[in-house]
């Protein structure tokens, strides 16, 4: 399954990083275990179902400015914001590293 | 997946970490057991995480009567005819896939000091670590006049299943003119609004049939609800004159039902022949908890906010509506988010995997009327020692149609997404 294998590599590379004192901001495993919250809503799969849609595979550029937008209360959505809210620069670069491994491109 | 020296070596990063991080040795010895108590939100999504997640290096038990477990979560919309009933039942499959074994009975009894879950064939399972999410229990002797005997003629299908069928079946039976009482439930109970979502579903049956003259009378023991002035604005807006809502103050306390006559009596008025009493008694936390004294006074158990873990036994860790989860509100999506901290803490404690500091999250959207739908949710963290919301947001009244809209795609997104995380 090369969606699996590129996650282990993944998994490789924030083991090397994340023996580092802080959090780096690459950190896979921070960006798996907060993607936990996420896919409540959104589907791992990158399946969309109703108003909820795929967030895997993004540019992680993209995905991170998305987020700073809610954050920011720029972009409406109340869920959104809630969550964007309570997340650092470090945990959505995590977040978008993690959800960047998981499917094919989106845009 | 059994670990062995060679996936080892090869090294994913995964194993590795463990491996350099000084976990207890995993080679030639016996796996650590992780059994979970119930097969609801809370303990299925726990089983599956810490299978998952631990690539086979826990042996991971889920203990559950039912083979096909039916969400109470958008029970109402069945109710309403927005769902069908297997929509909303959902297997085990998936979960074993991915490593859980799967046990189909009741736990009978936890020994804490050995460490053992007897199960109600008398077979003992050892555990390292138990979670528990039993759900709730109801509180047959809190409406005067009714108990677990009257459950068929005034069901309450607060626990889904044959429950919920029954009340679907009785409702659409509810003649033109017909009356419904519902008894909603004391605080603390599973799902907030779930009572006034159900009476608006229960009215918007009525109204699709042409029966407009029935009507949904709710005695309710609270002062005020959750999302009150948006049901009630929906209420007047959708369903006029049907949905009658009646805290304390007015109808001057439940005196009793008579389910021989379909009577309700109140302070203020007696309701005689009911077409339907839907009576929703108070709660508390699932039997198998509350025996293995692991709940306080209130009926529920303590847990550590920053971990899930039972503030009386380090061992067991307990999820969902059974706990005592601060700010966050007993709900499905609740329990979902508390058993990924729950999983990620006992992999922690158990292989010495990495842990954050726990982070959970809750919404609840209520369908109004169609394409009509309200939310509240938040963010929540450990504080000062409780769970304690860091952000929250609820719907607004007088809000633009629109933006109900979205929130019933989102309402059906996230059923999809929840159920694909947990049984998928
Ligand atoms: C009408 C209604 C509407 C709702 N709507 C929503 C909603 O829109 N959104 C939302 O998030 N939540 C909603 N909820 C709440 C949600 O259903 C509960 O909060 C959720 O099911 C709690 O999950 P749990 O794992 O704690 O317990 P449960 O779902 O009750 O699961 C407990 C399981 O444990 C098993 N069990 C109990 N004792 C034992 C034992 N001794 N041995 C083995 N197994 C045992 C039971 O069979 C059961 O399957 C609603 C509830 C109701 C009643
Ligand atoms: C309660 C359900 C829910 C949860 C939990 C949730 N989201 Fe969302 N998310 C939504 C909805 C609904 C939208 C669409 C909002 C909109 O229309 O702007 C959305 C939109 C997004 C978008 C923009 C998608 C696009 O196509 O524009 C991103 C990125 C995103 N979410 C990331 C996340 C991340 C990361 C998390 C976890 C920290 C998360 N979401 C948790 C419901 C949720």
């Amino acid at each position: 399954m090369p969606r699996a294998r590129i996650f282990k590599a993944g998994v490789c590379a924030a083991f090397f990083t994340c023996v580092a004192p802080a959090f780096a901001a690459d950190d896979i495993a921070l960006g798996e275990y907060l993607s936990a919250t996420c896919v409540t809503c959104h589907q791992k799969s990158g399946k969309v179902t109703g108003g909820v849609p795929s967030i895997t595979g993004w540019p992680a550029e993209q995905f991170i400015a998305v987020m700073e937008a809610y954050r920011k209360k720029e972009r409406e959505n109340e869920v959104m914001r809630a969550l964007a809210s309570g997340l650092s620069t470090d945990d959505i670069a995590a977040l978008a590293v993690y959800f960047r491994t998981l499917g094919p491109g989106k845009k | 997946m059994l670990i062995n020296r060679r996936t080892l070596l090869r090294g994913s990063g995964a194993a590795a970490g463990v491996f350099v991080l000084g976990a207890p040795a995993l080679l030639g010895q016996a796996r650590q057991r992780v059994v979970i108590i119930g097969g609801g939100p809370g303990g299925a999504t726990a089983a599956k995480y810490l299978a998952k997640d631990s690539e086979g290096k826990l042996d991971v038990v889920l203990v559950e009567p039912k083979k096909q477990f039916t969400t109470c979560f958008h029970s109402n919309l069945f109710l309403g005819d927005f769902k069908s009933f297997d929509e909303i039942t959902h297997g085990y499959e998936k979960i074993a896939a991915q490593g859980v074994r799967m046990n189909h009975q009741m736990a009978g009894s936890i020994d804490r000091d050995k460490k053992e879950v007897v199960l109600a064939d008398g077979l003992r399972l050892p555990y390292d670590r138990l979670v528990l999410s039993p759900g709730i229990d109801l509180k047959y002797d809190s409406v005067p006049g009714w108990s677990q005997q009257h459950e068929e003629t005034m069901p309450h299908a607060w626990q889904a299943g044959d429950q919920t069928r029954l009340l679907k079946a009785r409702l659409d039976a509810v003649p033109d003119g017909g009356t419904i009482v519902m008894i909603a439930p004391p605080n603390p109970y599973r799902c907030p609004p779930g009572p006034y979502e159900r009476a608006s579903m229960m009215a918007h049956v009525l109204k699709a049939k042409g029966r407009t003259k029935a009507k949904i009378v709710i005695i309710d023991p609270k002062e005020t609800f959750s999302k009150q002035g948006l049901f009630q604005e929906g209420w007047e807006k959708y369903y006029p004159g049907m949905v009658e809502w009646l805290g304390p103050k007015v109808h001057d306390g439940l005196k009793s039902v008579d389910p021989k006559t379909n009577t309700v009596e109140t302070g203020f008025e007696t309701y005689k022949n009911a077409a339907l009493v839907n009576v929703i008694p108070a709660q508390m936390a699932g039997k198998i908890a509350r025996d293995a004294q692991l709940a306080n006074q209130s009926g529920y158990c303590p847990i550590q906010p920053d971990s899930m873990k039972s503030t009386i036994d380090p061992n067991i860790y307990i999820l969902g509506d059974a706990c005592i989860a601060g700010e966050m509100p007993k709900s499905g999506f609740s329990a979902n988010s508390q058993a990924k901290v729950a999983a990620m803490m006992i992999r922690g404690e158990l292989l010495g995997a990495r842990t954050f500091p726990a982070r959970y999250a809750n919404t609840c959207w209520s369908l109004i009327e169609t394409g009509d739908v309200v939310k509240v949710g938040g963010a929540y963290e450990a504080k000062e020692g409780a769970i304690k919301a860091s952000s929250t947001f609820v719907s607004k009244t007088g809000e633009d149609a629109d933006l109900r809209k979205q929130n019933a795609q989102e309402n059906t997104g996230w059923y999809a997404g929840i159920i694909a995380d947990m049984f998928g």
